[in-house]
C-alpha cells in the first residue's frame, strides 16, 4: 500500500492544454448544428415549415425510406457479416475492402455507379426492363441508394461484433444440443448486441442524412423521391434560405430525437458507439 | 476533468465572440491601400476574377476565358457554373463572385434590388428552347406534343431554376397551338418525374438515356454530342434573355465591369454565337 498521496493527473499546463484542445473541437463539432435549430426556432421558420406540404411529405418519406432501408440492411447484412466474421477463405479480405468501399465512395459516385448497373440503359437495365421493373425515378430507388451507403456501416460493426462473440459460448451451446439458430439468438447475438446497435444507428442515421446518390440515382420529385436533404438544398438553390433551415432544422431533430430514444431503450445495455469497428 | 471542460469551451466561446464582433474592421484597413497599390502599376498588377454563371453557359465561357486571358495578360478567369438561382443565392450569402452571369434578368434585379450590384443589369445573349431526347430516342418522340403522351419519363429542372420558368411557358404557348390537347400542360407535369439541380443536369440525364426527353436550351443540345432534338414550333418558343451583373462587394470592380463589356461587346458576342447563343433581346 503506497503510504504518500499519489500524484493525481489532471493537473498542470499538459491538462489544460488537453482539455483546451477537447473543448475547441467539441465546439466546432457542435456549434454550427446549435446554431442552425437556434436559428430555426427563434425567427419561427421551423414551425411554419412544420405546416407546409414539402417538407412534411419529404419528412415522411424520409422516415419511411430509411425503415425499410434498416430492414433490408439487417436482413442482408446480418448473413454478410456472419460469412465475413465467421469464415475466412481466400479474397476474403478483398471482399471486406469491397463491402467498405460505400463508406468512402463520394455518394455521387455512389449514385452513378447505381445508375449504370440499374438505370434503364444500365448493365442490368435489359433484364429488369424485360421484367417489366424500372427503378430510377422511384422510391425502390431511394431505398437502394440508401441501403447501399449506409449498410456497410451496420457490416462493419456486425462483423466486427460478432467476431468478438467467444468460440467457447458457442461451443457450450453446441454440446448442450443447442441448433445453429437456437445459438445465434440466445447467444451470438445479444453478445455482440452492443457493436450490433451501435451499426444499426449509424446505418440509419447515414441513410437520413443520404443526398448525393439519392439524387443522381432516384432524381428529385415531391411525395415520391424528394427526401428532407433534397428539400433543404432544392430550398436553399432556390432563394428560401428560411425554408432550407428549418428544413435542416427538423433533420436535425429527427436525428437527435432517434439517437436519444435509441439511448433511452438501450435494450437492457448501456450503447456504446466506440464500440464501432 | 469535467468542469475544466466546461470552463475552458465557455472561455473560448467567450473568446470566439469578442474575437468575431472585433474581425469586421479589420480586412477594410488593409484593402485601400492594396488598391492604391493595383491602381499604381495597372500593367504589372495580375487580377483574378470569379464569374458566377449559369450552366448553359459553361462550353461558352470556356472558350470566352482562353480569349479574354490571352487579350488581357494578367487576368484569369475563375469559371463557376449552377444553376443562376443558386448562384444568386450564395451571392447573396457572400460567396465571393466578381461577375453573376444568369439565364434570365430576374436573378440580376434580385442582387440589384438588395444593392448587392454595382451599375445596372447588362443584356449579353438570347436563347431559345428546344426538345432533347436520347439519341437511340426509345420512346420515339417525333413532335414536342408526344411529351404528353402517357408514360413518357420528362426530366426537368427545379421549380427556380430559369429554364423551368422558360419551359413552364412555352409549354402554356404549345398547349394553344393547334393539335396539341387541351390539357398539354397538366398531362407534360405529370410526366416530369425529377426536377434536377440546373440544366446541365438535365442534359446529363437524357444523355445516359434515364429520361425520355427534356426541355433545354438550343445552345445546349447544340454542345452535347450524345442527344437529338425535337424541333419547337417558332411561334410557341420562348426567348431567354441573359443578364449580366457586377458584384458590389466585388475587390476588382473595374477589371469586371471590363469583362462585362467584353463579353456584351464584338469579341465576346462573336464566341458566345459560335456555341448557338442569339443577340440579347
Amino acid at each position: 500500500m503506497a503510504a504518500g498521496r499519489v500524484p493525481r493527473a489532471g493537473h498542470g499546463w499538459g491538462s489544460w492544454s488537453l482539455v483546451g484542445v477537447a473543448g475547441l473541437f467539441g465546439l466546432f463539432l457542435g456549434l454550427p448544428v446549435v446554431v442552425l435549430v437556434g436559428r430555426a426556432v427563434v425567427d419561427g421558420s421551423l414551425a411554419r415549415a412544420l405546416g407546409t406540404q414539402v417538407v412534411l411529405s419529404a419528412l415522411a418519406l424520409s422516415l419511411t425510406t430509411t425503415a425499410v432501408s434498416l430492414v433490408l440492411t439487417v436482413a442482408f447484412g446480418l448473413p454478410l457479416a456472419l460469412v465475413l466474421a465467421r469464415r475466412t477463405f481466400r479474397g476474403s479480405s478483398w471482399v471486406e475492402a469491397i463491402v467498405d468501399l460505400p463508406i468512402v465512395l463520394p455518394p455521387s459516385v455512389a449514385g452513378l455507379a447505381l445508375l449504370l448497373l440499374l438505370g434503364r440503359r444500365g448493365l442490368l437495365g435489359g433484364p429488369l426492363d424485360a421484367l417489366g421493373i424500372e427503378i430510377p425515378f422511384t422510391t425502390l430507388a431511394v431505398i437502394l441508394a440508401q441501403t447501399f451507403v449506409a449498410a456497410p456501416y451496420f457490416v462493419r460493426s456486425a462483423r466486427t461484433g460478432i467476431a468478438g462473440v467467444d468460440r467457447d459460448f458457442e461451443d457450450a451451446a453446441r454440446v448442450d444440443g443447442a441448433s445453429e439458430l437456437q445459438l445465434f439468438r440466445s447467444i451470438t447475438v445479444p453478445l455482440a448486441g452492443t457493436a450490433l446497435s451501435a451499426g444499426l444507428v449509424m446505418s440509419w442515421a447515414r441513410a437520413l442524412g443520404e443526398f448525393g446518390a439519392t439524387i443522381m440515382f432516384a432524381g428529385n420529385l415531391a411525395g415520391q423521391t424528394q427526401t428532407l436533404p433534397l428539400v433543404v438544398y432544392g430550398e436553399f438553390q432556390g432563394g428560401d434560405l428560411d425554408g432550407s433551415i428549418a428544413a435542416a432544422a427538423i433533420l436535425v431533430l429527427a436525428a437527435l430525437g432517434v439517437l436519444v430514444a435509441v439511448r433511452v431503450l438501450h435494450w437492457g445495455r448501456v450503447l456504446d458507439l466506440r464500440s464501432l469497428g | 476533468m469535467r468542469s475544466r471542460l466546461v470552463t475552458s469551451i465557455a472561455a473560448l466561446a467567450v473568446v470566439l465572440a469578442a474575437c468575431s464582433s472585433g474581425a469586421t474592421p479589420a480586412p477594410s484597413a488593409p484593402a485601400p491601400s492594396a488598391a492604391a497599390s493595383v491602381a499604381a502599376s495597372p500593367a504589372a498588377a495580375s487580377v483574378n476574377l470569379t464569374i458566377y454563371a449559369a450552366a448553359s453557359l459553361k462550353a461558352a465561357l470556356a472558350k470566352a476565358t482562353t480569349a479574354y486571358e490571352a487579350a488581357n495578360p494578367g487576368t484569369t478567369l475563375a469559371i463557376s457554373t449552377d444553376s443562376s438561382a443558386a448562384l444568386e443565392t450564395k451571392i447573396e450569402q457572400g460567396a465571393p463572385a466578381d461577375v453573376l452571369l444568369s439565364a434570365d434578368t430576374a436573378n440580376p434585379q434580385k442582387l440589384v434590388d438588395k444593392g448587392l450590384a454595382a451599375g445596372s443589369i447588362t443584356k449579353f445573349a438570347g436563347n431559345l428552347l428546344t426538345v432533347i431526347v436520347p439519341m437511340a430516342n426509345p420512346a420515339g418522340i417525333q413532335t414536342p406534343a408526344d411529351l404528353a403522351k402517357p408514360g413518357i419519363k420528362v426530366i426537368a429542372a427545379g421549380d427556380t431554376v430559369p429554364i423551368t420558368k422558360y419551359a413552364t411557358q412555352l409549354v402554356a404557348n404549345l398547349a394553344k397551338q393547334p393539335g396539341y390537347p387541351a390539357d398539354f400542360a397538366a398531362r407534360y407535369t405529370a410526366n416530369v418525374v425529377s426536377k434536377e439541380e440546373n440544366v446541365a443536369a438535365v442534359v446529363a440525364k437524357i444523355e445516359l438515356g434515364e429520361g425520355d426527353a427534356g426541355i433545354v436550351y438550343v445552345t445546349d443540345a447544340k454542345t452535347s454530342t450524345k442527344v437529338a432534338t425535337v424541333a419547337v414550333p417558332d411561334a410557341a418558343n420562348v426567348p431567354a434573355t441573359y443578364g449580366g451583373v457586377v458584384v458590389k462587394a466585388s475587390p476588382n470592380l473595374a477589371a469586371a465591369q471590363a469583362f462585362l463589356a467584353w463579353l456584351a461587346g464584338p469579341d465576346g458576342q462573336a464566341i458566345l454565337a459560335s456555341f448557338g447563343f442569339l443577340p440579347p433581346s
